[in-house]
């Protein structure tokens, strides 16, 4: 497959659990991820989705404005730079991002999350 | 039922989280220092910046992408300014699952003589152990961020 085309799909993927039911992201983390979340950084699919599941705010919606892939090496690796828009409910404004994703090949054909480091991009 | 651990598996468990702050802190600094050598580079003479790249290193610049230490460096030195300054804002840094090597992300603002503001910008490297020592840039991606 194509690998700008599996970039993307795992990129809506992961936003869309995000958005629905953040607990959903812990199949997309291993032992060994790991998490920066605006300087925190966060290690292991337990901890990190923790970190996520607390965020202060409900309800969130992410939207993409660019995602750029390529592969990391021999492995099979890709990694993955997005940014885009963060509404939370209730705001007037939303909130700028970019984010990183290494992804790394799962024994069944999929990927999952190594390094994952997220900011906001403030004006 | 366990009361604790004994005095020495307490022993080992201190000096292994020290271990991993360790490492955390030599990825930090590491990162830090290629990214400050990397904006110097860029800023001042960057035609050098092609010691940075390899034959297989990996640019996307604004959607663009470009394979090679040639072509990078072409691009690059052929960007539409002459003089440039990078403010890093945020550098943060995580060990790859490569052997050796680090991804790190910066955010920061570039300005460029004769526009009135600084365009922010966001960029992630991945860092591998060059066969002669020290590290590469294998892979590049750098982004605009418009308000």
């Amino acid at each position: 497959m194509d690998p700008d085309a599996v970039a993307k799909a795992f990129v809506e993927h992961y936003y869309t659990t995000f958005d629905a039911n953040r607990a959903g992201l812990a199949n997309l983390y291993q032992e060994g991820s790991m998490l920066t979340f605006e300087g925190q950084k966060i290690q292991g699919a337990q901890n990190i989705v923790a970190k996520l599941t607390s965020l202060p705010f409900q309800q969130c919606q992410h939207s993409i404005t660019t995602v750029d892939c390529q592969p990391s090496g021999p492995a099979g690796g890709m990694l993955v730079f997005v940014s885009g828009n963060l509404q939370l409910t209730g705001e007037q404004h939303a909130l700028k991002f970019s984010q990183m994703f290494h992804l790394m090949p799962t024994p069944q054909g999929s990927f999952y999350v190594f390094n994952d480091i997220f900011r906001l991009n403030y004006a | 039922m366990h009361r604790g651990l004994a005095r020495k598996e307490k022993g080992i468990h201190w000096h292994r989280e020290l271990q991993v702050e360790k490492m955390e802190e030599q990825v930090e600094t590491v990162g830090r220092a290629f990214v400050n050598h990397y904006y110097n580079l860029f800023d001042n003479d960057r035609s050098s910046l092609a010691n940075l790249y390899q034959p297989d290193s990996m640019l996307s610049f604004e959607g663009q992408k470009i394979v090679g230490v040639d072509d990078i460096s072409n691009k690059l030195n052929n960007l539409p300014f002459d003089h440039s300054k990078h403010v890093v804002s945020t550098i943060d840094s995580q060990p790859s699952s490569f052997a050796g090597g680090i991804v790190v992300f910066v955010s920061g603002s570039l300005y460029l003589p004769g526009e009135d503001h600084p365009l922010r910008f966001s960029q992630m490297f991945h860092l591998i152990p060059a066969p002669q020592g020290g590290l590469f840039v294998q892979n590049d991606m750098f982004r605009l961020n418009y308000g």
